[in-house]
């Protein structure tokens, strides 16, 4: 018999969203060609790591922050036809308007209940100047906002450490230093390989279970400090 | 009074295409009873193991599961002739059935983990995936390895009953292919995390909806685990299995039904979500009458015990099924009516429990067939 009951079949989506600080200090020591290069680096491994599980169809897209923010890559794009736009530096940190809009895009609709867990990737190299507050007080109202598995990547000494673990939500989980390019194109791989894989493998779990993230966050590579920043060395130029 | 009408289950439980790449096994479970599958009395169980990597004994937790709930279930239409009423039902179904089912299959569990205690490589696989604090977890609370959900729903002459416990979907589609729901959808149930038996107060968190069978009955009632539903483009696709399913049983019958279920099944895993799926279906066996014919709802018969008695055990459909202890039906009966009885008519009821998870309302918007609760 031909006929299967139901409608349109289709995987699961799992949106994948880049919240990049764009503000004028990541014009200095290269750091914004550095993000640029870092992420333009890693599509090629996401799009390696999304063809290994079809159940899952990995949609990408980046949001920029510098005086206010706006969508840099404002359509979910299919990892395989993804293709990064460089970012340019400039103005202001204004990190919470950002996390206010990521929060309207995680609302349902437009979301589905149905969705994998989110990825959100946050990379700054300062402090916020608006009501960061604010922003992640909206995020954390909408249901995929907290579910999402929230990573942060710090760029060089300046980045604020306590804005970005209440980003994070979770103290086991510690934001990413970066003190060179070296370990930003690292972090950025690992975010987009290993946090990515876990991210799409389906795996239910009880809600008393008081899991620290709904999705188990990998070991961070041993190539780079995991935390806090490590013991500056003479590559260290941030 | 009028014969009910009679009832069929059937149903699959497939391996997830996931699960295949992953070299797990199929952590779902269904099991129904009768074996002869028509009733009433008709039960149908399904339940899906977490597949989380604390829970890497979930296949045997909801194996357990759908034995514990089919014969739990069976206990409760054998107080029928005894309790007389409907509402002593109802009332056990809600007051009793959570607390029972919990405590059994946590029994269950801990017999099972006795015989079998964990390995070092399965702490070792939870600690290399979750760090030493996963690994403790499940050492501190070792039925979490166990963790699974739980949809039964009960065909009797009397009523019809529905149980839900985390996330999967239980639709009733009427005459005219009309989808409903008998419980409102659960907010908290995203990011594939679930209420599950193995949490502390499990029983709170156990959904029951009871029908009188003197209302307009569903011709056909869908158990899912949430593989199914996550593998279509949204809910309207999902629901369109409800109505697709009915003019299928209705056009080719329930053989090709049955035969075609599996494959239906895994294609649904394989271009879907990739997990575990099972669905069990209940159908009435005068379905491929007009849509336009009314029910054939006369007042309800009180059931023959002899029947219950008599009828073979749950059959098993999903994991490899132990054999299940025999049971003593006098003190099966006991448990729930005596426990009734130590009730008074002013103890207060789940409908409160109920209202507090938004489960009334719901019902009033969401089921169209459950106005009736009690019989007298």
């Amino acid at each position: 018999m031909n006929r299967r009951p139901g409608g349109e079949l289709a995987t699961r989506p799992l949106h994948f969203i880049w919240i990049a600080d764009c503000s004028g200090s990541m014009k200095t020591d290269g750091k914004i060609q550095s993000l640029n290069v870092a992420i333009r680096e890693a599509i090629p491994h996401m799009q390696k790591v999304a063809a290994e599980n079809p159940n899952a169809q990995v949609l990408v897209r980046a949001i920029k922050f510098s005086s206010g923010a706006q969508w840099h890559i404002s359509q979910p794009t299919l990892v395989e036809d993804f293709k990064w736009v460089d970012l340019q530096a400039d103005g202001v940190t204004d990190m919470g308007k950002a996390l206010s809009m990521v929060a309207e895009q995680l609302k349902i609709p437009p979301m589905t209940d149905r969705a994998l867990p989110p990825v959100l990737v946050l990379i700054s190299d300062g402090q916020p100047t608006d009501s960061f507050e604010k922003g992640l007080s909206e995020l954390m109202d909408q249901p995929w906002g907290t579910k999402a598995v929230r990573i942060a990547i710090a760029i060089g000494s300046d980045a604020d450490h306590d804005v970005l673990q209440k980003f994070i939500g979770h103290v086991e989980i510690k934001p990413l230093q970066a003190n060179n390019p070296e370990s930003l194109v690292n972090y950025i791989k690992w975010v987009s390989t290993a946090v990515l894989k876990s991210a799409s493998s389906p795996a239910s779990q009880s809600a008393g279970a008081a899991p620290v993230s709904n999705v188990p966050v990998p070991a961070v590579p041993t190539a780079a400090p995991s935390s806090g920043g490590g013991p500056v060395t003479a590559d260290d130029v941030w | 009074m009028s014969q009910a009408p009679e009832w069929r289950v059937t149903g699959a439980s497939v391996r997830g295409a996931a699960h295949v790449r992953a070299a797990l096994p199929n952590q779902d479970a269904i099991l129904w009873w009768p074996d002869g599958q028509t009733g009433p009395p008709l039960i149908l169980v399904v339940s899906d193991g977490h597949g989380s990597d604390k829970s890497f004994r979930s296949d045997v937790g909801s194996r357990l599961a759908v034995e514990c709930a089919a014969a739990l279930l069976r206990e409760l239409l054998l107080i029928q002739p005894a309790a007389k009423h409907l509402s002593a039902i109802k009332r056990a179904l809600e007051e009793r059935l959570p607390l029972e089912l919990v405590k059994d299959w946590r029994s269950a569990v801990d017999v099972d983990l006795a015989a079998a205690p964990f390995t070092e490589a399965e702490l070792a696989r939870v600690e290399q995936r979750r760090g030493p604090a996963g690994r403790q977890e499940v050492v501190e609370n070792p039925r979490l390895a166990y963790g699974a959900t739980l949809l039964a729903a009960v065909v009797a002459q009397e009523f019809i009953a529905y149980l839900q416990l985390g996330d999967g979907d239980i639709l009733t589609i009427a005459r005219d292919g009309a989808v409903m729901r008998p419980f409102a959808h659960d907010a908290r149930l995203i990011a594939n995390e679930t209420t599950s038996l193995c949490m502390e107060h499990a029983a709170r968190e156990v959904r029951i909806r009871f029908q009188a069978a003197y209302g307009e009955e569903p011709a056909l009632i869908l158990l899912a685990t949430d593989g199914y539903a996550n593998s279509f483009v949204n809910e309207e696709a999902f629901l369109k299995v409800g109505t697709d399913l009915l003019d299928i049983l209705r056009e080719d019958g329930a053989t090709v039904v049955a035969g075609a279920l599996p494959g239906w099944l895994e294609d649904a895993s394989t271009a879907g979500s990739g997990d575990d799926i099972s669905l069990g279906i209940l159908f009435r066996g005068d379905i491929q009458v007009s849509a336009d014919a009314p029910a054939d709802d006369g007042a309800p018969e009180i059931a023959d015990t002899s029947l219950l008695v008599e009828s073979s055990r749950p059959s098993h459909k999903g994991a490899t099924a132990a054999e299940p202890e025999s049971t003593d039906e006098g003190a099966q009966r006991s448990r729930f009516v005596a426990r009734i009885k130590q009730r008074g008519p002013t103890e207060p009821s789940k409908r409160g429990r109920l209202a507090d998870l938004g489960l009334a309302e719901a019902g009033a918007s969401d089921a169209g067939h459950a106005e009736g609760d009690e019989g007298a």
